[in-house]
């Protein structure tokens, strides 16, 4: 920076100096903990789980900890837009990835996959429109709405399907797809990291992800600079709702069936990897990246307690607790920094 | 102090001696002694933040002085609000604070409910409201859920729900602000009905005519000092603006511009919105327009929605595009059309604290710096840096927090982010509030700048040497209206309070 350099030798006392006492060592901690601690968090949990877990490393169980995580990281991918736009999160994703996997199935049976995977995403669309408009326009709160939305999603679903399972093609082409690997890693996974690529690209990289940026961080001065905020938030759910479409997909694809059930949990899923990764639910801080590691924190985290034996009802306890941790430090932080 | 004993007054109820308010380094009140005695109506006056409000609290116990005491009867008055309403201090609040949903008579009651054997007894509230009802002669039906009355009706409310509590010291806050004037007329005649009933009233008021109209004696503050204390019988409006203002009435910096205003750019007809009651404007290019009056008088309620920033509810606003009248409907019209607005609250409503200088400059230009919305770093950063530098930036890092950076310093940057723009309009909203003198210069010199080279300017200011010194004229808004408007050449600090403060005046034209 030369502009320091460049800067007026005497006239410069009216820069507001970093508080006198400084933070504590407490509070610093604080920081780096709602700042970097998920890099660090997460290269130590792989190293010990590769040293101290046997048959963490084995290629089967890699396999299967990539399969697990893909679907729910490319929802909570998507769902980032939501949370950093200061929007709280989008519930209705458990319905709108069911929905993708059902229509992807059931609409390749009854005519072909390209038709499928259209209607897929125009439904995808309407999701997205009517959780955005609601939150972006009528400024209704996301949390209820898409709660709402979730239900209504749900409930058509079981309406359509009769709670049925349905299978793929006969001619095994989604069930083929599903199994393709690169190595010990599945397409899902492959799947995961170009959607993250492309709205981690979206995010950091474009007006669009600018202004959700933006947004987040400041809703009233965003506007006053002259940004259509509805739309803002509107672009939000969009990308939420595509982004569980395509996982809808992935799932489909890799169990060959569909079922309104089967995406269960996913809301809590892509929450807990996004609060752990470190994006703010206060709007305005965080990255795609921040959620692929959480993604993976958690992934291999739940994978460890598994091969440990711990029961699903202890990992559901360890997950829980972790999410209260993560946005107290949040919550906390931002105190301290006082932004 | 006055000791002439009129004979309706009797001893002193309420005392603040020598009080002392500081605010981390900001003196609010310095050494300020004011006594009231039981049946009289006593008035503060002052400019805004001469410090009546801060001791307005005081007496109320909502802050605790610095320095000094409140005596009632005599004794230290300690233990905040709770205190305060045990030694019968009620405060009728300048914000109404009642609670919309709630009725008449729960509202009336608030905080004191009447209970028997500790449920809520609605037989026991009905009657004590109505009482208090009855004692300022305001009738209203006491199911009423308050959300349905009109804004005058809560400011009765309000006083009831302070007679509700059987006080010895009423303090009233520009209770007059929303009234009409024959509802101000009838609140006058309450209020010495109830001073006449032995009750001490403080009446903070804006309004000189309404001050001479029921007050026995006057107490002027400037700059939180007091300045005089007198009989109302012995002074007159003339003296009191006077004492008020205070200040030697020299501003001229050595900084006259040249202005040449061009043809009008920015232009506003009928505008009505919540506080605003009818309002044409005109903005020329290169015209520096200065909006005066009081807090509360209806300045930024009227360009918030000029601008479409707030809702309003009636009025044209058109602004001139490269010879072409453009309608201003939504903010985001007014936006793209090159109207620059720099709100009031700036680190609400201006910045992105949390996020860096850059990034709050690109906010509005982010489609001139970008490429097919892809982003450019180094493009921003350039962007960003030059602006700063324009503005004066100290240090000029824009990669740091804007919240990192003083007052002064953000005010500047919420200006560099429209500079980008290169705006025809700038409406700037209290721009120089809170920043220090070297950054207030720097602003004053931007805004000069920006009307040198052509653009309209609307400013809003509390701080009169500022208005004067900046305006090449200035409209005087009071009641959301224009009380009148002034030249250059016939504004002075006496001009613009005394249409503000509405005292009556020949209006120059």
């Amino acid at each position: 920076m030369n502009q320091l350099a460049e800067s007026p030798t005497v006239a410069a006392p009216t820069a507001a100096e970093p508080r006198a006492d400084g933070p504590s060592i407490a509070a610093k901690a604080l920081l780096w903990a709602a700042e970097r601690g998920i890099v660090v968090f997460t290269v130590v949990l792989i190293l010990a789980s590769v040293l101290f877990v046997d048959g963490f490393a084995s290629a089967v169980n890699v396999a299967d900890v990539f399969h697990r995580a893909a679907p729910i990281g490319i929802v909570a991918v998507g769902m980032t837009f939501v949370v950093i736009s200061g929007n709280y999160l989008d519930l209705s994703v458990v319905a709108q990835v069911a929905t993708g996997a059902v229509i992807l199935i059931g609409v390749s049976n009854s005519h072909s996959i390209p038709i499928a995977i259209l209607v897929a995403l125009a439904v995808s669309v309407v999701y997205g429109l009517v959780n955005g408009v609601a939150v972006g326009y009528f400024k209704a709160n996301a949390v209820i709405v898409t709660l709402s939305t979730t239900y209504i999603g749900l409930g058509l679903l079981r309406w359509l399907s009769g709670g049925s399972i349905f299978f793929g093609p006969r001619d095994g082409t989604i069930e083929s797809f599903g199994d393709i690997k690169l190595g010990a890693v599945p397409i899902s996974a492959i799947v995961l990291v170009v959607v993250a690529l492309v709205l981690g690209f979206l995010l950091s990289r474009t007006n669009f992800g600018f202004v959700v940026r933006a947004f987040g961080s400041n809703k009233e001065a965003t506007r006053l600079s002259g940004v259509n905020t509805p739309v803002v938030v509107l672009g939000a759910f969009l990308i939420t709702s595509f982004a569980a479409t395509i996982a809808g997909f992935v799932l489909a694809a890799y169990s060959n069936t569909a079922v309104s059930s089967m995406s269960d949990g996913y809301d809590f899923g892509a929450l807990a990897a996004i609060i752990i990764g470190g994006t703010s639910v206060f709007g305005g801080k965080g990255s795609v990246l921040r959620t692929v590691l959480g993604v993976v924190f958690v992934s291999v985290l739940t994978n460890v307690l598994v091969l440990s034996g711990v029961g699903f009802g202890w990992q559901q306890v360890a997950i829980g607790s972790l999410i209260v941790l993560a946005v107290s430090v949040d919550a906390l932080a931002r105190k301290v920094s006082k932004k | 102090m006055s000791d002439d004993q009129s004979s309706t007054v009797g001893p002193v109820v309420i005392e603040a001696d020598s009080i002392v308010k500081r605010f981390g380094g900001a003196v609010a009140l310095d050494g300020v002694s004011v006594s009231v005695r039981a049946g009289e109506i006593y008035a503060l006056v002052g400019e805004n933040g001469a410090g009546k409000s801060t001791l307005m609290r005081i007496l109320a116990g909502i802050l605790a002085p610095t320095e000094g005491t409140v005596l009632v009867d005599g004794r230290p008055l300690e233990g905040g609000t709770r205190a305060a309403l045990d030694a019968g201090i009620a405060l009728v609040h300048q914000e109404l604070s009642l609670v919309p949903e709630m009725t008449v008579a729960e509202n009336i009651m608030l905080g004191a409910f009447p209970t028997r054997g500790g449920a809520i007894s609605r037989k026991e509230m009905q009657r004590y409201a109505g009482a208090a009802l009855e004692e300022i002669g305001v009738a209203i039906d006491l199911d009423e859920p308050v959300s349905r009355l009109s804004v005058s009706l809560r400011q009765f409310i309000e006083i009831a729900r302070a007679v509700a509590r059987k006080p010895r010291v009423l303090i009233l806050d520009e209770p007059t602000a929303t009234l009409t004037p024959a509802e101000t007329d009838y609140l006058l005649e309450m209020l010495q009905r109830l001073a006449r009933g032995g009750l001490a009233i403080v009446y903070i008021s804006h309004r000189l005519p309404e001050i001479f109209a029921i007050c026995e004696r006057v107490t002027v503050l400037r700059d939180g000092r007091h300045i005089d204390t007198a009989d109302i019988a012995d002074t007159t409006p003339d003296v009191l603006v006077d004492k008020m203002v205070g200040r030697e009435l020299k501003q001229d910096l050595g900084v006259v511009r040249e202005s040449n205003p061009g043809d009008v750019v920015l232009s506003a007809r009928g505008i009505t919105a919540p506080k605003v009651r009818g309002i044409d404007l005109d903005v020329r290019a290169g015209e520096i327009v200065g909006l005066g009056g009081l807090v509360g008088a209806g300045r930024s309620e009227l360009v918030r929605a000029m601008l479409g920033v707030d809702p309003r509810t009636g009025g044209d606003v058109t602004v001139v595009v490269d010879g072409q009248v453009r309608r201003v409907g939504s903010y985001t019209s007014a936006v793209r059309h090159g109207i620059a607005f720099v709100p009031e609250e700036r680190r609400q409503d201006g910045l992105a604290l949390s996020m860096s200088v850059s990034d709050n400059i690109a906010l509005p230009n982010r489609r001139s710096i970008s490429r097919a919305g892809v982003t450019s770093p180094a493009r921003q950063q350039a962007f960003a840096s030059t602006l700063a530098d324009t503005v004066g930036l100290r240090p000029p890092n824009v990669k740091r927090d804007s919240g990192d950076y003083s007052g002064g310093n953000q005010q500047k940057v919420v200006i560099a982010k429209w500079l980008g723009l290169r705006p025809r309009v700038i409406v700037l909203d209290e721009p120089t509030r809170g920043v220090d003198v070297g950054a207030k210069a720097e602003i004053h010199r931007l805004v000069r700048e920006l009307a040198d080279e052509g653009t309209a300017v609307l400013v809003i200011s509390s701080d009169l040497p500022e208005l004067l010194d900046l305006s090449d004229v200035i409209h005087v808004v009071r009641d959301g209206q224009i009380a009148g408007t002034l030249a250059r050449d016939e504004a002075d600090e006496r001009s613009v309070m005394s249409l503000a403060a509405g005292e009556s005046m020949v209006t120059s034209s």
